[in-house]
């Protein structure tokens, strides 16, 4: 079993690793020649199934093992992110997969040559550099210091048969598909309602997930909807004017009378660009907190596509920024979202409880009408 | 009746913030012993492994320096010990501010209580800052013998020295939950800092396993090396980052002496007045190291050191049982310097010395590292960017207290810039400590890239 590959893409591997740190500690890696795939599934919260082509991270990559040149690694995702920090000014940085002490790891060596100027800039008594020329200086003088770092990290290889059975699910066909705004912007607001929610109702009944419970909603006229309800509270945000990028007929089950039958051309009938109108949603309930980690893929700075299945999923697509458009690398991350079950069991509770205070407080009668909302 | 009175420059008062952040890191007491010419800052860990004494000269380091012990003639001596976070809440962060705004602190005056008359014993430190501003400061202490370690450099004839700012760079390399640092020399002209932690257990740990870093530098990359080859020394990375991170608060060059594994390792630097010692316990493969050490082969300058060495080696293996029969019966450290010779061993000297203070006795629990105050602040550092935008994406934690809510205490430091904490970033902004007073330092229009 062998495997060594020349990184060149140091940033972008770094942030990767960084984002997928977010949601899970270790990372099923599956290496081949022909792509790297990085799949992230916790016991609960946020599926990621990442494949990146060779070259979005890889110079040179070589996979040599007895099952069809494909190795499959657990690897712990904070050890590599801090691994892949300390190279991030290196010359030239190589994986390896090696043994030490019968334990496999990954070996990551990193070349830096230390510009002298980081230090020696500011001599403590060195007037050698203040007319600026103190390139030459710094090369006769020590500059071009070579340091070769080795960082390694502790992995498992993992048998083929173990990850056999392990596919990425099948959802059907998304209702409404949508280009995300800026995820900072999502985030900061995303974070800032779930702080609320969990502030409000610190004392109230139910579950944290379901107390978190976040409404993320879309439609196919460019308008994606957050909000989040709780006892004392219900607010909610309204992004307008973003994109819903067109559906390939090429891409589709049936071609265009597929496309004229796919649920998105249903959804485009309904609803307005303003977002007011009831109609048109596709909606999801998601945690606060999962969504909150999910967001940290925004690092990556690629473009994020969300795709609702009304109720059901929500999925998003993230591409990763690539020179060449055809063969993009695309993060498919998979939101956990809230069961039907466990939500109208708390929203029942949560309207009679309100319905209870109000009648004690304004003297009152209120009709309860509680359906599933 | 001691007199000791001494003024500094606000240069050097930072200074002295910048020590106690480092003795922090080592001992929540630090000990104080000022003599006539000079004035030291020693701190001991709660294990004992590792003692530090940052020395201040009377005439360089202070603007003015008088101090006149009790008695003692020449030698005399007043020594006494504080909490250093106590000192370090009067000698902040940023006291040295170059462009002399409003409240910047002109001078720092110290004097000690310690009349007869007087009802209190106290420290009074004087901050004297522009626009008719004193704050004034009374700490109380404790008087204690201060303990030292000995080191006898003429022993340690293994010795290195690099500027601060590369082996800063080194240990940014390091990953975070590492114990231990392994020096070592090879053959091939590189010296290898490796940082790693001894192993937990096998299976499913095997993931939680810190990374092993190692860092190999060309030897030629010292500013002096003369290192016996094969030679692993092992000290504690925290020690050494706590070192390294003050060493390069003072843009100075790192020194290490060391002979052997087992035998006490000292690092020291200096500059404009201050001289700082560290001396550490060293572990290590005895047997790594070749039973007769060569003539170190890859020597790039020659020196009184290489002789000295070679014709100390011949008899070291011999010397090294010696040394071992000699140690369980040797003298207490505070001796004259002719009797210390090879016995520097840091050990366990409070068990030699039924004098030693009791404020760092083994009951003393690990000292949590203080505070990075400058954590408050964007910086204008790359890495330091790079980490910021790290916290900005990173998952936020719930957990924080950081509630909404009616603020009836009308102390309003902890949100001097209410907006960062709507903007994303105020999970950072709540874990600054809440006793600690937040000065509005820098300006808004001095940020990038936060929005």
């Amino acid at each position: 079993m062998r495997f060594k590959a020349q990184i060149q893409n140091i940033s972008t591997f770094t942030k990767l690793t960084a984002s997928l740190n977010s949601l899970g500690p270790l990372a099923w890696v599956k290496l081949s020649e022909e792509q790297v795939c990085f799949t992230i599934i916790p016991e609960q919260g946020t599926q990621v199934w990442a494949v990146l082509s060779i070259d979005a991270i890889f110079e040179t990559i070589s996979v040599q093992s007895a099952a069809n040149n494909v190795i499959n690694l657990e690897v712990p995702l904070i050890s590599l992110n801090r691994a892949l920090k300390s190279a991030l000014n290196a010359t030239s940085a190589q994986i390896r997969l090696t043994k030490k002490d019968n334990m496999p790891m990954l070996a990551l060596t990193i070349v830096t040559t230390t510009s002298s100027n980081s230090y020696s800039a500011f001599p403590t008594a060195g007037p050698n550099n203040d007319d600026g020329f103190d390139a030459p200086f710094d090369n006769a003088f020590g500059g071009n210091r070579e340091t070769v770092v080795t960082q390694e990290i502790p992995v498992r290889v993992l048998p083929p048969d173990t990850v056999a059975n392990l596919h990425e699910p099948q959802t059907r066909e998304p209702d409404v598909h949508i280009i995300l705004p800026p995820l900072m912007q999502l985030k900061s607001i995303s974070d800032r309602f779930t702080k609320l929610a969990l502030a409000d109702t610190k004392s109230g009944p139910g579950t944290t997930a379901s107390r978190t419970r976040l409404e993320v909603a879309a439609n196919m006229h460019g308008c994606l909807k957050m909000s989040i309800k709780t006892d004392a509270m219900s607010i909610s945000s309204v992004w307008t004017d973003l994109s819903n990028p067109e559906l390939d007929p090429a891409q589709i089950s049936g071609g265009v009378t597929g496309l004229a039958d796919h649920p998105s051309t249903r959804m485009k009938q309904l609803g307005s660009a303003d977002g007011r109108s009831e109609e048109g949603w596709a909606t999801v309930r998601i945690d606060g907190r999962d969504w909150g980690k999910v967001m940290s893929v925004g690092r990556l700075g690629g473009r994020v596509i969300a795709c609702f299945c009304h109720e059901h999923a929500l999925i998003l697509y993230v591409y990763l920024p690539n020179d060449n458009g055809d063969d993009e690398s695309v993060l498919t991350v998979r939101v956990r979202f809230l069961t039907l079950d466990t939500r109208a069991e708390a929203d029942i509770s949560t309207v009679l409880r309100q319905f209870v205070q109000r009648m004690m407080q304004d003297q009152v009668v209120y009709r309860l009408s509680a359906n599933h909302e | 009746m001691v007199v000791l009175n001494f003024t500094l420059t606000p240069e050097a008062a930072s200074k002295v913030h910048d020590l106690l952040v480092c003795l922090g890191k080592f001992s929540e007491t630090v000990a104080i012993e000022a003599r006539r010419e000079r004035f030291t800052f020693t701190a001991l860990n709660s294990s004992k492994s590792a003692y530090c004494a940052v020395t201040l000269d009377g005439k360089q380091f202070f603007r003015q320096y008088e101090c006149i012990p009790d008695a003692g003639g020449t030698d005399g001596r007043f020594s006494c010990s504080m909490y250093t976070r106590a000192l370090l809440s009067v000698f902040k962060g940023r006291l040295y501010d170059p462009l002399g705004r409003d409240g910047a602190v002109e001078r720092c005056e110290v004097s000690l209580q310690d009349q007869d008359n007087e009802a209190y014993c106290r420290f009074i430190i004087k901050m004297v800052c522009n626009q008719g501003v004193t704050k004034t400061y009374k700490l109380t202490y404790e008087a204690v013998d201060v303990m030292h370690a000995l080191f006898d450099r003429s022993v340690a004839q293994n010795r290195w020295s690099m500027h601060s700012g590369a082996t800063r760079e080194y240990i940014e390399y390091f990953g975070t939950k590492t114990e231990l640092l392994d020096i070592f020399t090879g053959e091939d002209g590189r010296c290898v800092f490796k940082s790693y932690t001894e192993k937990i257990s096998d299976g499913k740990e095997i993931l939680k396993h810190p990374l092993v870093t190692a860092v190999a530098v060309n030897t030629s990359d010292f500013e002096y090396f003369n290192v016996q080859a094969g030679l692993h020394i092992v000290i504690s990375v925290k020690d050494f980052k706590a070192i390294v991170l003050h060493a390069d608060t003072l843009k100075t060059s790192l020194k290490a002496y060391y002979s052997q594994p087992t035998r006490p390792l000292q690092f020291s630097y200096g500059c404009d007045g201050l001289v700082a010692e560290f001396t550490l316990m060293t572990s290590g493969d005895y047997t790594g190291a070749p039973p007769t050490p060569t003539p170190a082969p890859q020597q790039h300058t020659a020196t009184p050191q290489q002789s000295r060495q070679a014709s100390h080696s011949p008899s070291a293996a011999s010397e090294r049982t010696d040394m071992r029969s000699m140690r369980s019966e040797m003298p207490p450290p505070v001796q004259p310097a002719s009797r210390r010779d090879q016995n520097g061993r840091l050990r366990n000297p409070g068990s030699r010395q039924p004098s030693s203070a009791p404020s760092q006795s083994q009951t003393v629990p690990p000292q949590a590292e203080p505070e990075d105050e400058e954590s408050l602040f964007v910086p204008h550092n790359d890495t330091r960017m790079q980490e910021e935008e790290d916290a900005a994406w990173a998952p936020m934690d719930y957990d924080k207290e950081e509630t909404l809510g009616w603020d009836a205490s009308a102390d309003h430091d902890a949100a001097v810039f209410p907006t960062f904490r709507d903007s994303g970033s105020m999970s950072r902004t709540t874990t600054t400590d809440s006793n600690m007073v937040i000065e509005p330092t820098q300006r808004l229009s001095e940020i990038t890239g936060l929005w």
